[in-house]
């Protein structure tokens, strides 16, 4: 039986589940095995993709292996109520259908403990308003890859702002043509250059001001 | 003053020509939105009605020889017989885009509405299949649709990923022979993409042109199994290679030596700031199967090897030149290590920049045209002395790019050439 961190660093899904499943029979805390097994497995990965070490394929492969063993932990949790390290509602903006990053991301970020709303790609601002307030949520991250959507990038904080909950959520911008300086322009709170840095960014803004 | 053909071949020869040769339209990586192609037909007074989309996955306006004329372009391209969508590029018939602007489209490009107002486009014109594409309803390009049916290892069959790689026909060559001709008879440099050479395009794994695709389709699938299923890969490439060498042996006989550069791949090994695998992943999975079809055309053509790839790929350059490619594009300069000075000086002798002339991502869609002169003439200025340079802008020029800016970059570099602007 593969060790839990083991499996997911080694992008081994089948092995994952099982053992996570195999650890919830032995009576270990669902709380415990995400916070000391998974958490830390992905933030090595992470750290292996940053010295570049690990590769898309890997952090793809890691991020499904993640996602299989938290199957069997996610309803135990629910259950009993446990808290997320935050509450995200993730998409690719209206116009643009280009989703394998913002599916890294997402990834990433329920492996570092965070419960994660996926809407999909070429979503409208309105779902976005309605996903925070049906979600509660903390932080919103929005994808894009193409030019001609980086601009629907601010119509979705305009939508926000009119709707009144931006002042409830963050907001994180990424993607190929995302820059620092066009987050700052648009009036985003942030913006994650890699996966990587999408979680350490998103586990910053959960920070109390 | 040297031709158009002249221009180009003293710059892939590394020889300092008359001018900075310049290349709009003829491949599908350097190439600009129909929407763009319009708008420069109308600024220029030739508009004489809705232009054709010669490639439609991007939406590529065709760039025909009286705008090629009038905007100075030193080279043309020829195009696959079929198109992402499998359908030949003939009968045009009038298509609006969702923005409004009238097009033209070939006759097999057959398109519904789903529930949420996007279009869909089908394989080879067959509504009766699957749709292979969307464009959003408010949308300027179509994104391939997944159609992956659930993998079963111990059932994969590498011939289920080669079923686009079949041998060429009489038809095809027949179709090869006009279009170089065509290329060939406007007095440019000509760069033919024949197909069938890319190893692992991630664009072309879902196989948009395909009715019923078999195999590994899902993107992220593909990239997992670079890793998980790497002999499956190696067999596919293999077989791949073997018909792309008998197949470029029965162009060759039909066109010789009549092209200047052969598209031979656009497979895309960098991201904004890394890239999709390592140098050591580059040499086992792909670099052996690049050499193989490089060294059979150096052997028995005149022809350069032209090289795609998007992001940051200066750690893979040395392997490229050594696998046999002579010309990098896009040379995305806003990538991380990929500074248009150091490129110059650490591959300028042995490598020609096909791109890098302007970037594509901020600065002329969003810049103001004085910032995009700047940057144009200080690319100019870097990747031009001592040829090695066919200017282009870093990938298609995108849909919704201010015409200004268009013109700010060609005067640029009529500016960096000693010629008047365009009127």
């Amino acid at each position: 039986m593969a060790d839990l961190y083991d499996a997911i660093l080694n992008g081994d899904a089948k092995a994952a589940r099982a053992a996570a499943e195999e650890a919830l029979a032995a009576g270990a805390d669902p709380q415990e095995l995400l916070q000391q097994k998974m958490v830390p497995a992905m933030d090595e990965v992470g750290r292996r993709f940053e010295c570049e070490d690990y590769f898309v394929p890997e952090l793809l492969l890691a991020a499904r292996a993640m996602k299989s063993a938290l199957e069997p932990i996610r309803p135990l949790m629910a259950r009993r109520g446990d808290e997320p390290a935050g509450r995200v509602v993730i998409g690719t903006v209206k116009g643009d259908l280009h989703d394998i990053g913002k599916n890294i991301v997402a990834s990433m970020l329920e492996g570092g403990g965070f419960e994660v709303t996926d809407l999909g790609s070429d979503v409208t601002p309105e779902k976005f308003v309605a996903a925070i307030q049906d979600k509660n949520a903390d932080l919103v991250c929005l994808s894009a890859l193409l030019t001609v959507t980086m601009p629907s990038m601010k119509t979705i904080i305009d939508t926000l702002k009119t709707a009144g909950v931006r002042d409830r959520v963050k907001v994180l911008v990424g993607g190929a043509p995302v820059t620092q300086k066009f987050a700052e322009q648009i009036g985003a709170d942030g913006y994650g250059e890699s996966a990587v840095s999408a979680v350490a960014l998103a586990r910053r803004m959960m920070i109390p001001a | 003053m040297m031709t158009s053909r002249e221009r180009v071949l003293g710059a892939l020869g590394r020889q300092q020509p008359d001018r900075v040769p310049i290349d709009f339209g003829a491949t599908p990586v350097t190439g600009i939105h129909v929407s763009c192609v319009d708008a420069l037909r109308r600024r220029f007074g030739i508009w004489t009605g809705p232009v054709k989309v010669h490639e439609p996955y991007q939406m590529l306006g065709h760039v025909e020889p009286d705008l090629q004329d009038v905007l100075g372009l030193d080279v043309a391209g020829v195009a696959p017989r079929k198109t992402m969508f499998g359908f030949a590029n003939c009968d045009w018939k009038e298509w609006r885009m969702p923005d409004g602007l009238e097009v033209l489209v070939p006759a097999g490009f057959v398109t519904s509405t789903d529930d949420q107002g996007a279009i869909l486009i089908y394989p080879e014109g067959d509504s009766t299949a699957p749709a292979s594409g969307r464009m959003p309803s408010d949308g300027y390009f179509f994104d391939a649709i997944v159609r992956q049916h659930p993998i079963v290892d111990s059932a994969l069959d590498p011939e289920d990923n080669l079923e686009e790689f079949g041998a060429v026909t009489a038809e095809d060559i027949q179709y090869i022979l006009g279009a170089v001709g065509d290329a060939r008879s406007t007095g440019r440099a000509v760069i033919a993409n024949f197909g069938g050479t890319a190893f692992g395009d991630i664009a072309l794994v879902p196989a948009p042109f395909l009715k019923y695709p078999k195999g590994i389709r899902d993107v992220a699938e593909w990239y997992m199994s670079t890793t998980s299923r790497r002999d499956y890969i190696h067999r596919v490439f293999s077989r791949q290679a073997e018909i792309a060498l008998e197949n470029l042996a029965l162009i060759h006989a039909a066109i010789g030596n009549s092209i200047e550069a052969v598209f031979v791949c656009g497979t895309d090994f960098g991201t904004q700031t890394s890239s999709f695998c390592s140098v050591n992943t580059f040499r086992n999975l792909y670099f052996p199967y690049y050499k193989r079809v490089n060294d059979w055309i150096h052997a028995h053509t005149s022809w350069q090897c032209f090289k795609h790839s998007c992001g940051s790929v200066e750690k893979f350059i040395p392997s490229f030149l050594e696998a046999g490619f002579d010309i990098l594009n896009p040379v995305q300069c806003s990538a991380t290590g990929m500074a248009a000075d150091e490129l110059k000086a650490k591959y300028g002798d042995r490598l020609t920049f096909w791109g890098g002339g302007v970037d594509t991502q901020q600065v002329l869609p969003f810049g103001t045209p004085e910032e995009v002169r700047a940057q144009v003439l200080e690319r100019c200025r870097t990747f031009g002395p001592g040829g090695g340079f066919v200017f282009n802008s870093i990938h298609n020029v995108q849909a919704r790019t201010p015409v200004a800016n268009i013109l700010a970059m060609l005067n640029a570099v009529r500016e960096y050439n000693g010629q008047p602007n365009l009127s």
